[in-house]
């Protein structure tokens, strides 16, 4: 008899998804089984070119480049991330502060972060201003407007995504197993490698889907830091819903895109038990 | 490695703030350009004398506040009705769609929902505004709820919530004092989340926003777009500084008390 | 205060935003109205605006397109339309409400994107060409100048398939609305030799850039290069001698605005010639509207940056709608031209 309270519980989130995801969602699969219309949205006839528009080694060549940056970034944020959020969860009195330290940051606008390193990263940036009047370098070098300037601002746009879940579950690690490990002798390494991290594993994993899934949809930081000089899927999708109003190919990119992401978290929910979820 | 750790943070959080500090100092500069041309407070004179900005920035936090109260309700119980309940077709749809939402790009879902407003507005007389960014906000922001509050579920015992059940006591008595107090710290970190997600949103805002609705991201895109105006930074400054000091103040009143 | 009587007012706050008087919704273009514009028809109206900007056409549309968005008025460019008025989301003119129509350059009472102004009132216009600075000697004249190896890494084009195509096609001798595949492949053949050169494709961000010396030369919009020019003094913009893409942004009314009448009387106040005249003049910005332009000091007046003359202008040719293939077409090449 314990089933109905979680099922009330369970209401109101199924509720708001059927409505306000699912229905949403239907509307874009019905989207990408029409045509295009002659000015832009959708009409009829019913087709399935925008499907098979998709198998073309361009596209698919879009595809694995934004993989690879998001992957990049992921994997970077972890290494900023992972020590930012052990350190945290031990600093005692301080935590919240230096909780709020990392999130401080993300109240100002995404794009004012972006501009930010804009800021910094440009011709006449702090920067290159600094390189130069230390007689470091004496051209000014080309910093923005690249991959590497494109995965730093994913990886400064999406850093607390991955400290906050880690630092959470890190919390929850009991303080006594870490004691007891040091007084069997373990070295702190050991204690960490050993103990912190395995424990830590779900908040790692959610960390770094929180952070995957947005680098790979991506496409102002691409915009504004790649200087439009590549594109990635997010870009591509975005192109589709604006300059070229082909809604329909645009939601059969999106679709793909969605499916791609899902076997990916199944591969990673089957081989750690517990999945996100 | 304690001082290794210290240092290794320090210098992580010298990456996360430095370059607002450059834009902060920016703020104060007298030109328009990023050449320093000497100390002035024309930008925030400007700033305050912009309607348009304060109407925004008032929109931003109603839209957030409104809509993190309603997805922390939502989510949390959510979270705690699959912890309970792990199989069965609910739980399942819940889990597949949440799983669904997380992967849906931005783009996807501004759109996806733009085109369900349009449907729905055709049966009822309304336009898009508020009332639609607030609902849009709630659905983008309940799967990251839900993930952190059962991230943090997960590490807890299910057994003491059974004891409180043996010992007689109802389930929601459980739920409440024993299960809520335990998920608090999950559920504040999930909510802090979801409110900076909504608060920074542009992308699917801007689809859903109507004439009234219009955030401060909008207007910071607007502005940036032109080249980057030091009224940007002058606002940036400005809400860092307002939410720092509300932040350490709130520190500081949990301390004494 | 607790957090109840805090969020109570908050929304009455909001509350306060709203007035009882009439009030008109207009989106337009950053930078398109001078700061009196807008407080000057409330007052003589009597109503209250809502104003709010944005920066490309794409923007405005997918706000739009629902049909329900609660803007009266905003401001496509002339490609979009006849687009717009295909999907129903524009209102028929009444010209009887717009006497000041009269007021218009005589090219614009019949421009060749809605020739008896039935869907729109041309406001402003301009022209795609070069911005440059003047430490590069000998200065850029036509597009094949930028396909120049000293300009490596201090050059940037539009962030837009039409621009960067139209560019193309132009170096070759092409219309920039060419609808042949084998010319827009050549077109994308020479972005694609361009693109090693390039720092970036930039839009309105650039003119900052421009200012601040970080580039040389840049494919820009005439008013967006003479806002940096008064900037700068060391900068100067170039109508290229292969031809170059014209563009006017017009004002328009929504079909489903619920002010017509309201609308029209803003339509209206915006072709006076004072008003007209003071919008450019502070926004530094090419006016459709003859009589305004007369009432501009001499040195706005034969502006060439802003008013080519006759003679330059031959060479432009004004964007066109695209049909659905060919706009594929496009669309394609630019992503390949972006991927590659």
């Amino acid at each position: 008899m314990k089933l109905p309270a979680a099922r009330l519980c369970l209401l109101p989130a199924a509720v708001l998804i059927l409505l306000l995801f699912i229905a949403p969602l239907l509307i874009v699969c019905a989207y990408s089984l029409l045509s295009r219309g002659a000015y832009g949205g959708v009409g009829l006839p019913r087709s399935a070119e925008s499907y098979t528009r998709l198998f073309d080694p361009l596209y698919a060549s879009i595809f694995a480049r934004s993989f690879a940056v998001a992957a990049i970034s992921t994997a970077l944020c972890l290494l900023l991330g992972f020590p930012l959020a052990l350190f945290i969860s031990r600093s005692g009195r301080r935590k919240n502060l230096y909780l709020a330290l990392v999130i401080l940051p993300f109240w100002t606008s995404f794009l004012v972060r972006t501009y930010a390193w804009m800021f910094l990263l440009r011709d006449t940036g702090l920067l290159n201003t600094l390189l130069l009047s230390l007689g470091i370098i004496r051209e000014p070098l080309p910093l923005l407007y690249n991959y590497g300037a494109v995965i730093l601002g994913l990886v400064y746009g999406y850093l607390p995504f991955m400290v906050l879940p880690i630092y959470a579950t890190i919390e929850r690690i009991d303080r006594s197993v870490i004691e007891a490990a040091a007084d069997l002798g373990a070295k702190p390494w050991t204690t960490l490698t050993q103990i912190v991290v395995p424990l830590s594993a779900p908040g790692i994993a959610a960390g770094s889907v929180l952070v995957f899934i947005p680098c790979l949809g991506a496409y102002l930081t691409p915009d504004l830091l790649g200087g439009g000089k590549t594109i990635l899927v997010g870009n591509l999708i975005q192109n589709q819903f604006t300059t070229a109003r082909d809604w329909p190919f645009g939601s059969a990119v999106s679709l793909l895109l969605m499916a791609l992401v899902m076997v990916l978290l199944l591969l990673i929910a089957r081989r750690n038990q517990e999945g996100l979820l | 490695m304690k001082r290794a750790l210290s240092l290794y943070a320090a210098a992580v959080y010298l990456f996360l703030h430095l370059p607002l500090a450059v834009l902060a100092v920016f703020s104060f500069n007298s030109s328009r350009f990023t050449v320093w041309e000497g100390f002035s407070l024309r930008w925030y004179e400007a700033l305050f004398r912009d309607p348009h900005l304060a109407e925004a920035a008032l929109n931003s936090l109603i839209i957030a506040f409104t809509a993190t109260a309603a997805a922390t309700v939502i989510g949390t119980l959510c979270a705690y009705g699959l912890w309970k309940q792990k199989t069965g077709i609910l739980p399942g749809f819940i889990k597949s769609s949440l799983y669904l939402s997380l992967v849906t790009p931005e783009i996807v879902m501004g759109v996806s929902l733009l085109a369900f407003y349009q449907w729905v507005f055709r049966f009822l007389d309304v336009q898009l505004g508020m009332h639609t960014v607030v609902l849009a906000h709630v659905m983008f922001s309940i799967a990251y709820l839900v993930v952190v509050a059962l991230a943090r579920l997960r590490t807890l015992d299910p057994s003491l919530e059974e004891a409180a059940l043996d010992l007689g006591a109802t389930e929601w008595v459980a739920f409440r004092k024993v299960t809520l107090p335990q998920l608090m710290p999950g559920v504040a970190a999930a909510a802090l989340l979801a409110f900076t997600i909504s608060i920074d949103d542009y992308v699917i805002t801007s689809l859903v926003a109507g004439v009234d609705s219009e955030t401060l991201p909008m207007v910071i895109y607007a502005m940036a777009r032109r080249g980057g105006s030091p009224l940007v930074n002058a606002v940036s400054t400005l809400i860092v500084v307002i939410l720092g000091v509300m932040i350490v103040a709130s520190e500081r009143l949990q301390g004494h008390s | 205060m607790n957090r109840r009587t805090f969020f109570l007012g908050l929304s009455g706050l909001a509350g306060c935003s709203r007035h009882s008087r009439p009030r008109l919704n207009i989106f337009n273009w950053s930078n398109y109205v001078a700061e009196r514009t807008i407080p000057d028809f409330e007052r003589e109206f009597g109503v209250s605006v809502r104003y709010a900007v944005y920066e490309s056409n794409e923007e405005m549309m997918a706000r739009v397109l629902s049909g329900n968005s609660g803007w009266d008025i905003v401001f496509p460019s002339n490609y979009y339309i006849q687009p717009m008025a295909k999907l129903g989301l524009l209102a028929p003119l009444r010209h009887a409400l717009l006497p000041n129509l009269s007021h218009l350059d005589p090219a614009f009472q019949r421009p060749s994107w809605d020739p008896e102004l039935r869907w729109c009132v041309p406001y402003m216009w301009g022209s795609s060409g070069i911005l440059y600075h003047t430490r590069l000697q000998p200065p850029p004249e036509s597009w094949s100048d930028l396909w120049d190896e000293r300009l490596r890494g201090r050059l940037t084009m539009l962030d837009d398939p039409a621009e960067v195509l139209g560019a193309c096609l132009k170096k070759l001798g092409y219309s920039l609305n060419s609808h042949s595949e084998h010319e827009l492949r050549r077109a994308q053949a020479e972005a694609l030799k361009q693109k090693h050169l390039l720092r970036a494709y930039l839009n309105a961000e650039v003119r900052e850039q421009m200012v601040a010396g970080d580039l040389s030369a840049s494919q820009l919009w005439a008013t967006t290069s003479q806002q940096a020019i008064d900037e700068s003094p060391e900068l100067r913009y170039v109508y290229p001698s292969e031809g170059f893409a014209l563009y006017a942004d017009n004002a328009a009314i929504l079909r489903e605005s619920r002010r017509q009448e309201l609308a029209h009387q803003f339509l209206n106040y915006l072709l006076r010639p004072e008003v007209a005249a003071t919008v450019v003049a502070e926004t530094r910005t090419a006016t459709a509207n003859a009589k305004a332009r007369l009432l501009l000091p001499e040195a706005d007046r034969s502006n060439e940056t802003l008013y080519p003359s006759q003679e330059t202008l031959a060479r432009g040719e004004w964007f066109e709608p695209m049909p659905p293939s060919i706009q594929r077409l496009r669309d394609r090449l630019w992503t390949e031209i972006k991927s590659a």
